[in-house]
């Protein structure tokens, strides 16, 4: 693990930038793709909003100033272009927020890159119908197991309404996979 | 030891003695019971072969670099667009410049959707001035239970600050 102060600092100063940045994409990629892509669901979108990520990210350096750790600085950076994205998407569409979730989950029936079941495609469903920071919470906790005070970092909400968030998820979730 | 002479109170023999034990077993037995909760432990999402080790950002330096070979076509671009304006700049009649109620309102609307504004409450109400606003377009528009509960569900941050009953807000 590299320390982030000191990564920080070099992406800073333009001669050790580049070598920075390739640290920096080589520690974070795998992370925050698991995290976008949960939210986009598609591959290819999720390929794109990794790029978009980082080129914020390698843009906006400068202005980092360290309040937050850098990893939830990215995540909250990667958190918002997909949401961005999928307003565009909808947009462009001609079709509400939700009704692109819907087909976004319809799709993963035929996307290669989907290998999960028919209760994993419900959960999907399911996830769909939540509101997006109830879902965001879920995901975070759920599948890429990260503790409450970094989820309170990215989200920027309080450990106890995180918790609320994700009582209230997995509650919806099991009761939307108990029903035929 | 002297006050549980004073106060009485008697615990089951060894109680303490396996406390720790039957604390742990408690904790895996939920632990368990997370295990075999309907939820599925894994998504099923995949990636294609070896996407992490091929994944590379376009980085800034490729564009810098195909910016200074177009440079010279710049150049070019540049200095006939400046004949350009320049023979029309003085072929035009100089009274009717272009004003911001030229652009088409279907323009101004699309660009309003299309672009991400991120104006605070605030910021809109200093451009916007009061006097263009009629109040009954604010009172008059009745909220369907549908929008206030969407809201609520995206903006509320501590369920509990609402004081409601568990059972009526499910």
């Amino acid at each position: 693990m590299i320390a982030e102060e000191t990564l920080v600092q070099e992406l800073k100063q333009k001669e050790s930038q580049a070598k920075a940045f390739e640290v920096l994409v080589n520690t974070y990629k795998e992370r925050l793709y698991w995290h976008i892509r949960r939210i986009v669901l598609n591959h290819d979108d999720a390929d794109d909003v990794l790029q978009n990520t980082f080129i914020k990210v390698y843009r906006n350096i400068e202005g980092f100033k360290g309040d937050s750790k850098l990893y939830s600085w990215m995540y909250r950076i990667a958190t918002n272009e997909s949401l961005t994205f999928l307003k565009q998407k909808s947009k462009k569409a001609g079709i509400s927020n939700e009704e692109l979730k819907m087909s976004l989950v319809e799709n993963l029936q035929s996307d290669v890159y989907f290998e999960g079941d028919e209760i994993q495609l419900k959960l999907q469903k399911a996830l769909a119908t939540l509101p997006d920071k109830q879902k965001l919470v879920f995901t975070m906790k759920y599948f890429q197991e990260m503790k409450y005070e970094e989820i309170s970092e990215v989200l920027e909400t309080s450990v106890g309404a995180l918790k609320t968030s994700y009582h209230l998820a997995v509650k919806k979730i099991e009761t939307y996979l108990k029903a035929d | 030891m002297k006050e549980n002479h004073k106060n009485k109170f008697k615990t089951p023999e060894g109680y303490f003695d396996t406390f720790h034990e039957r604390l742990m077993d408690k904790i895996n037995e939920e632990e368990t019971a997370q295990e075999t909760s309907l939820i599925p432990k894994s998504d099923g999402f995949a990636v294609p072969d070896k996407y992490f080790d091929t994944f590379k950002v376009e980085s800034e330096q490729v564009k810098v670099v195909q910016l200074k070979s177009y440079k010279k076509f710049y150049y070019a671009a540049a200095s006939i667009a400046a004949l350009f304006i320049l023979f029309f700049g003085l072929t035009w009649k100089a009274d009717s410049p272009i004003t911001f109620e030229d652009l088409a309102n279907a323009e101004l609307d699309a660009y309003f959707e299309s672009t991400e504004l991120n104006m605070s409450t605030y910021e809109i109400a200093e451009v916007v001035s009061l006097s263009d606003l009629e109040i009954n377009e604010v009172f008059d528009n009745t909220l369907e239970d549908e929008n206030i509960l969407e809201y609520l569900d995206e903006n509320v941050e501590d369920i509990e600050d609402l004081n409601l009953d568990y059972n009526d807000y499910e």
